[in-house]
């Protein structure tokens, strides 16, 4: 294989399961953080991103997903073996599993099919006031939602106004704001922390 | 308008599972996750008054109204995203003072919020909170 091909073609022929995980290998890493990195033709702004999806998995066949978005649209998104994968961490294609919501980016090919290229499965972004602190998590308050937070040990991080994330919690407080990055439990008003942004 | 280097992280609006469920497609009625958009915190007085970035010490911040067009460029990887106003946002006054950085290059206070599909062009979501540069777009 040439180690020349994009990111684009690699995902297109992986798809098409002309290629697979030895690919992927030769180019490089393809963790969260640097999966995004795919060329593409972006939409102008305001306009709808045909490369991306999301929406709530209703059905799987092998590493087909089909996903129904929010706004009734469905989706077809394919998993290879060149997916980067994020529920509450970097995991595999298999952890996608029917009732998860998720945000996809990939390529779209001809046939409708997301050829995707990073997926993070029930990922949630909330501005928050913490209302309760315990042993396991911590409630907020999420413009008048109330959310349970699970702390996962070795997974869970906190960052304090920018220092580096540390696994240590007690510098959180009942009363102040927060951003929390976590993973949603379908069905439910609970979310696994994976990192809480807040002030000390 | 001077470009500004801040805060970036990602917001989801429009129709939504989850947690987002209950939000609406924002202060200018358009806003969806899967469209290249963002939310400013001086769309009105109204949304400077809940926004409050001067509280920040950020002064002179321009007044931009719904559909305004700014570039959004990760510090981290020099990526760039350009995208419309969709709503009123972040709440800058919440999280004066913060930093994020990647490296060497950190950026202070909230100024932008992306949608996820936005956000996703220069960035992984699970990032969060990313140093970046606004200009107009």
């Amino acid at each position: 294989m040439s180690t020349t091909m994009d990111r684009r073609s690699l995902l297109s022929r992986a798809a098409l399961g002309a290629t697979g995980l030895v690919a992927a290998t030769a180019m490089g890493s393809l963790a969260p953080e640097t999966a995004f990195a795919a060329a593409a033709q972006y939409p102008d702004a305001g306009q709808p991103d045909p490369n991306f999806a999301e929406g709530l998995i209703t059905g799987r066949n092998q590493d087909l997903l089909q996903v129904k978005g929010s706004d009734g649209r469905m989706h077809r998104i394919q998993l290879t073996g060149v997916t980067s994968v994020w529920k509450l961490r970097p995991t595999t294609i298999d952890q996608a599993r029917i009732g998860d919501g998720l945000y996809a980016r990939g390529v779209k090919l001809p046939d409708g099919i997301l050829a995707a290229e990073a997926v993070w499965i029930n990922i949630v972004n909330l501005t928050v006031s913490i209302t309760s602190i315990a042993r396991s998590g911590m409630g907020f308050d999420h413009h008048g939602q109330k959310i349970v937070g699970h702390v996962q040990p070795a997974t869970t991080a906190a960052v304090y106004n920018g220092t580096p994330a540390v696994s240590d919690m007690s510098m959180v407080k009942v009363g102040r704001h927060a951003q929390v990055i976590g993973a949603w439990r379908p069905g439910t008003n609970e979310i696994d922390i994976a990192t809480i942004y807040t002030s000390n | 308008m001077a470009g500004i280097n801040a805060e970036a992280s990602w917001f989801c609006c429009g129709n939504a599972w989850g947690p987002c469920g209950s939000t609406g497609h924002g202060a200018c009625g358009t806003c969806n996750s899967g469209n290249f958009q963002h939310a400013w915190p001086n769309t009105s007085d109204a949304c400077y008054a809940i926004t409050h970035p001067d509280t920040c010490g950020i002064t002179g911040m321009t007044r931009r109204t719904c559909g305004f067009k700014h570039a959004t460029t990760n510090r981290c990887n020099g990526k760039r995203v350009v995208t419309s106003i969709a709503d009123c946002g972040p709440q800058t006054d919440l999280f004066c003072g913060e930093r994020a950085c990647c490296g060497g290059t950190c950026a202070s206070n909230r100024v932008i919020d992306l949608t996820p599909a936005a956000f996703s062009t220069i960035a992984s979501l699970s990032a969060g909170l990313i140093p970046a540069s606004i200009d107009v777009g």
